[in-house]
């Protein structure tokens, strides 16, 4: 048996024709031609295939209203495709070995494929959306880590649990690029108690194994306001936990002095 | 010369399955050109791709046609998996195989009734349908659904087939092997339907290559292509594979080619259900295809080689998704089979192409 | 000429038990997981919405303040996505033949409190 493969391969506009005739004279079969309405432009790809290598020839660039040359006298069979992509999408080909002019579909409205519906437009705004956060983000906490080590050149530990925060940061702000706002605070605001929660753990570890003193008390975190914890020693113990978890993590952070601003979420409580 | 009139045929015509225009010029009973206009079962399918995410958009694909339904959804599927990178359990890529054989039996088995009724040879179109409702009964039985079976899913199959069940399969094919032999030894032996078919629409071998045409309507003038002989996915574990070829090109070919299809089809089914391994049926498939990643896949459909390309955007909609099916490939060798033949021969022809128009236009 | 090249399977059928039901006075056992309209098993419903999200025809509506679960019989295509994704596994499909209707109407379903426990 022989193998299958496949390949994209870019093309530009003005090589189709003599693209072609070579693959003609080659002896390639023709597999079918298709257009693609993008945000920058509409493509066009024409496929090959011999011998089990079929290869997709990719044409950018094209607007509505353009003219390509037509491949009907090499390829009769390419005539429903260039019909179908004149009446969809409006890009006519000259020379035309059978011209249904535009009739070729009987559609209710002029090159329905080039339309943007409300749904595509909203999904191309939010993936635009997520790159830029993405891209913001990265940046944001790259200039945050080299300010923090700027400070504080001999601590280790909370540098570890600054970069653990920061990808999840992007993961999240990608996520929640796209919901709505309530939602929004809630998520943030138990991701950022588990990122706490997390640090203040590592923290501990840290410096229980770590024999450096940076005037930072290990006990100073686990104990509290004496009236809060007659307060807390009255609530539910899923609260108490989280109501303990905030303040430690407001102690961290004013330790820690990194500009998060998940923890001003979190203290804002 | 005599005059040349214009005779419309189409689009309701009692031979044609899905409506189809042609547009006959005729000069003294034979017909010298034909000029086809398709279009009236097209419903913008391709669109829809923006409204509904890449797992719910499978059940339009399905439904773009009733008799290339599983042909179509497993395309869209297998598409999408390479887009995403997923790769799918050996088990579900035997049991989608498993059903894409049994809907080529129960295609090609319609198509023969349909031929058969074209000829006005009744009985024999009764027959045929009555040993595909069987294959319509294993359907039921074993996807919940006759016709549209919704049993793909981006990232494998949602239901299993069990050791008996399989059995049971095994055992209803060989029961249909048996009197589809006499059905077929009936249809290509009879010397009136020899007579209608042989030298009838007849396309040579160059020809075809030139035309670029698929399916078994290419098989028939000896073009050796077949997408099953690659050998992707579950028809790599075959012992061997082989196109059925016939070097007539004309409707007689035509009609054998698909006839022997079923047997082969038989075949495969029970050296797969005799193979297939243990394990999972589905892996979970979780995000969203990347911004520009492009995919493209080919598949054997009972009517040829369809062709399917997926674009992503990063989001849950996909950009584009395209299906290009046999039938418009092949509408090429229709009008070059209709050139010089008489008019009552074109019934005859336009059936041995197989067309499914509503693939053609989604 | 040709004999009757049918013949053979044509006098077998005489014998043989019809292919066909003499329906309505028979019918056939439907087989398993055949599909049929939705069904819900109101005291597990949990009014996620997932089963809204993941309908592809947009039949099921969930409205969480009001506790009421609806859905379109009209729109719904039979799919059975929703009987896979819901977490309380509180759908399921019924092949029961459902009467003919004159106009479309939806089925509404109101999901009881469940009162908590501790």
């Amino acid at each position: 048996m022989e193998k299958f493969s496949q390949s994209f391969t870019n093309l530009a506009r003005a090589d189709l024709r003599s693209l072609v005739e070579s693959r003609k004279e080659e002896g390639w079969r023709y597999v079918q031609t298709l257009a693609v309405n993008t945000e920058f432009g509409i493509e066009l790809i024409y496929t090959f295939m011999l011998d089990g290598k079929m290869v997709n020839s990719v044409i950018t660039g094209l607007a509505k209203g353009d003219t390509m040359p037509s491949i009907t006298d090499l390829y009769l069979e390419a005539f429903v495709f260039e019909n179908e992509i004149h009446d969809l999408f409006g890009v006519s080909f000259e020379g035309l070995a059978i011209d249904f002019g535009g009739h070729f579909y009987q559609v209710a409205q002029e090159t329905p494929m080039t339309i943007i519906s409300p749904e595509q437009k909203a999904a191309r705004e939010k993936a635009r959306k997520v790159a830029e956060a993405k891209a913001n983000k990265q940046a944001a906490s790259r200039a945050s880590n080299a300010e923090f080590l700027a400070d504080h050149p001999d601590a280790m530990a909370p540098k570890k649990s600054g970069k653990m925060a920061s990808p999840s940061e992007e993961s999240v702000e990608a996520k929640l690029a796209g919901m709505d706002p309530e939602k929004v605070a809630r998520v943030k605001a138990a991701i950022a108690a588990k990122a706490k929660k997390a640090a203040q753990q590592e923290q501990q570890s840290s410096e229980a194994s770590s024999a450096v003193s940076e005037g930072v008390s290990a006990g100073q975190d686990t104990t509290l306001d004496p009236e809060l914890e007659a307060k807390l020693q009255g609530m539910d113990p899923e609260k108490a936990a989280k109501v303990r978890a905030a303040m430690a993590a407001k102690a961290a952070k004013q330790r820690e002095a990194s500009p998060e601003d998940a923890q001003a979420t979190k203290a804002g409580e | 010369m005599g005059k040349a009139t214009v005779i419309p045929f189409g689009p309701q015509h009692p031979v044609l399955p899905e409506p189809l225009h042609l547009d006959l010029v005729v000069e003294d009973e034979k017909v010298i050109e034909a000029i086809p206009q398709i279009g009236f079962v097209h419903r913008g399918l391709e669109k829809l791709v923006e409204t509904r995410d890449y797992n719910q958009f499978i059940y339009v694909a399905e439904r773009i046609c009733g008799i290339c339904a599983m042909g179509h959804s497993l395309g869209y599927a297998e598409t999408v998996e390479s887009l995403m990178g997923v790769e799918v359990p050996k088990r579900a890529e035997y049991l989608r195989v498993i059903w894409h054989e049994l809907s080529r039996i129960h295609s090609h088995l319609l198509w023969l009734g349909l031929a058969a009724d074209a000829f006005g040879f009744e009985s024999l179109f009764m027959h045929c349908w009555r040993l595909r409702e069987r294959i319509l009964d294993i359907f039921e039985k074993t996807t919940g659904g006759r016709v549209i079976l919704s049993v793909v899913k981006v990232g494998g199959v949602v239901r299993d087939i069990d050791a008996t069940m399989m059995r049971e399969i095994v055992n209803t094919l060989d029961g249909i092997a048996g009197e589809y032999r006499t059905i077929v030894q009936t249809l290509l032996s009879d010397t009136s339907i020899k007579n209608r078919t042989v030298g009838v629409g007849y396309i040579s071998h160059e020809e075809a290559l030139n035309l670029s045409m698929v399916g078994p309507f290419a098989r028939a003038s000896n073009v050796n292509y077949d997408v099953r002989m690659f050998g992707r996915g579950a028809y790599g574990d075959l012992s061997d594979f082989q196109p059925i070829l016939d070097t007539s090109g004309d409707c007689y070919g035509r009609v054998k080619v698909r006839c022997e299809e079923v047997l082969q089809s038989i075949d495969i089914i029970k050296e797969l259900a005799a193979k297939i391994p243990e394990g999972d049926i589905a892996v979970p498939v979780k995000g969203s295809p990347q911004a520009g990643a492009q995919a493209s896949n080919v598949l054997e459909q009972p009517r040829g080689e369809c062709y399917y390309y997926a674009r992503g955007n990063g989001t849950k909609f996909l950009e584009r998704m395209r299906m290009r099916t046999p039938t418009s490939e092949n509408l090429a060798g229709m009008m070059k089979a209709l050139e010089g033949c008489d008019l009552a021969d074109v019934n005859m022809i336009i059936l041995t192409i197989d067309p499914c128009i509503s693939c053609t236009e989604r | 000429m040709g004999g009757f090249k049918l013949g053979g399977m044509t006098l077998k059928s005489l014998f043989k038990k019809p292919e066909t039901l003499c329906y309505p006075f028979e019918t056939k056992e439907p087989p398993q997981g055949l599909k049929g309209h939705i069904v819900i098993d109101v005291d597990h419903c949990i009014l996620c919405g997932i089963c809204m999200k993941s309908c592809p025809c947009g039949a099921i509506t969930v409205q969480k303040k009001e506790r009421v679960w609806q859905i379109d019989p009209f729109r719904c295509v039979q799919c059975g996505t929703c009987v896979r994704m819901c977490p309380k596994h509180c759908l399921a499909m019924d092949p029961a033949q459902t009467p003919t209707a004159v106009e479309k109407s939806l089925r509404i379903y109101e999901i009881p409190q469940v009162e908590k426990e501790g």
